[in-house]
């Protein structure tokens, strides 16, 4: 939950279900028509509106985190049970409560855990 | 929120990572839904246990912690596993049993009865207005609605972080303002058998969200067919508890009323198997009773089951125990008791299973995902019929 970041974002519009919607065998989004379905998250700012679906997510977290596939951090507009308790465990920095709008795929962002915030540092085409 | 000075030390790590991990879990889900403080629980019930919904990544995180020394502080019981111990252990190939036979055991390191049911219930007694952690909708709905005790509807992990500090998030249901009915429903028809309550459930959970509903209409129904309510409601919908009776006193006005037709299109849209013969006939979900044990024995006493048919009854093994008598009448028919198993998170599609009759609306709603198979759901004496000769 804690530390700073900061990484390449990959941003989606769309809610996130890691059991299910991620392969836990190489880091890619899995789930037809997600607007990132075919992308690799790790070692990306994941910034996407919220998680869903099963709670055994927060453990796909864990396991990705473990074979470096995971992302380097996480922000969220609303916080959920399942991404919550998998940053826990998966020791990645996760915000929330913020307005993910502001964030363009590519878009270089520091992510402060312990602080709650996030930074755009430098704009994709700036 | 406010922690004590021992949950204190526990969070900043002075009792091992194992706690440490477990209470930030726990102090984090307080945060996001307004706990004030974390409260002590009297048992918890961790669901995420079959290999066939978890696959292989919980095993790791699992190995680690129970590496750490985590142990539980509370009496911890564990929902049903892909495989009985038995029948389907021989049916499937070693791949498929390993990993699971691997949860089992890290559970088992960490203290965890390997209890292997979704009805903890029946092997416990919950006091009146205790708390607990209990993931497993179907039993925590039963917990709050039926024994009168208090838990929210966990996830696999946040269950077992609170076994392993012993405490829960007095958020939710824990708090009393929050147990209160908000919505009144009228049943405008006599439901008549498990199956109708179970379609009342799953008609609910749509509707309501996760609205507490005073039901009313459902006079002497038993503790058994009321499960099937549960199991439903949980299904489709948030609702983690609901009221019973005509005294009750609801938050809001707001009334549904639910009728005949209802009912029947709930079933029909839950039933959609293109044909009559099913390959599985299942009763047990959730896993059954004593009493239902009894009854279902009784009346498949001296029957045989049909050439081409597979018949279940699944149970926990606690149960199976005290039922021995009954399950032996029920498996000298061809049928098969098997215990610490669930049907929809069981390898049923591995034995050429497509089609699965069974009494249970819970069922019938996971089967065409969840065992790529086709329901037929009906009450207990259509489902013997068809699994019987004559």
């Amino acid at each position: 939950m804690e530390g700073i970041r900061t990484a390449e974002a990959l941003v989606s519009a769309k809610p996130i279900s890691f059991l299910g919607g991620v392969d836990p065998a190489d880091g890619k989004i899995i789930e037809k028509k997600h607007d990132l379905c075919g992308t690799c998250i790790k070692g990306k700012v994941l910034v996407f509106p919220h998680g869903h679906g099963s709670t055994v997510g927060s453990y796909v977290m864990y396991s990705l985190a473990k074979k470096g596939l995971g992302p380097a951090a996480i922000i969220n507009q609303t916080a959920d049970p399942v991404v919550v308790v998998g940053a826990i465990i998966a020791n990645i920095p996760m915000i929330d409560q913020i307005d993910i709008a502001k964030f363009r795929t590519g878009d270089t962002v520091e992510v402060d855990g312990s602080k709650g915030l996030a930074r755009i540092l430098k704009h994709k085409d700036g | 929120m406010h922690l004590t000075r021992e949950e204190e030390r526990i969070y900043d790590g002075e009792r091992g990572w194992a706690n440490q991990t477990c209470i930030r879990i726990l102090v984090r889900l307080g945060e996001l839904f307004g706990a004030e403080k974390l409260i002590p629980i009297d048992s918890a019930h961790v669901s995420g246990v079959s290999y066939k919904t978890l696959g292989g990544a919980p095993i790791e995180f699992l190995r680690t912690l129970a590496d750490a020394g985590a142990m539980v502080k509370v009496r911890t019981t564990l929902n049903p596993q892909s495989l009985d111990s038995h029948y389907l252990r021989e049916k499937l190939q070693e791949n498929l049993q390993k990993p699971q036979l691997d949860i089992l055991r890290q559970f088992e390191r960490m203290g965890l009865t390997q209890s292997l049911t979704c009805t903890p219930y029946y092997l416990h007694r919950t006091a009146r207005d205790s708390h607990h952690a209990w993931a497993e909708s179907s039993a925590v709905v039963y917990a709050n609605s039926i024994l009168g005790a208090w838990t929210n509807r966990e996830g696999g992990p946040s269950a077992l972080a609170a076994a392993i500090i012993g405490k829960t998030p007095n958020y939710g249901i824990h708090r009393a303002e929050n147990r209160r009915p908000n919505v009144t429903v009228r049943v405008e028809t006599k439901l008549r058998n498990e199956t109708e309550l179970g379609a009342l459930g799953i008609f609910l959970g749509k509707t309501l969200g996760d609205k507490i509903p005073a039901i009313k209409g459902l006079p002497n129904t038993s503790k058994d067919d009321v499960k099937q309510l549960c199991a439903a409601i949980a299904t489709t919908g948030m609702t983690n508890m609901f009221q019973l009776g005509s005294s009750t006193r609801t938050r809001e006005n707001q009334k549904i009323g639910v009728d005949s037709d209802q009912i029947k299109q709930t079933i029909e849209e839950l039933s959609i198997a293109s044909t009559t013969k099913p390959d599985l006939v299942f009763l047990g979900c959730p896993h059954s009773s004593l009493s239902e044990m009894k009854r279902i024995a009784q009346l498949v006493e001296g029957k045989k089951v049909r050439a081409g048919t597979e018949f279940w009854v699944c149970t926990s093994c606690h149960i199976r125990r005290t039922a021995a008598a009954y399950a032996k009448k029920i498996e000298k028919t061809g049928g098969h008791v098997l215990d610490g198993v669930c049907t929809v998170v069981s390898w049923t599609e591995k034995l050429g299973i497509k089609t699965i009759m069974t009494n249970s609306a819970k069922t019938a709603y996971y089967a065409p995902t969840l065992n790529k198979a086709e329901a037929l759901l009906a009450p207990l004496e259509d489902c013997l019929k068809a699994a019987f000769q004559g």
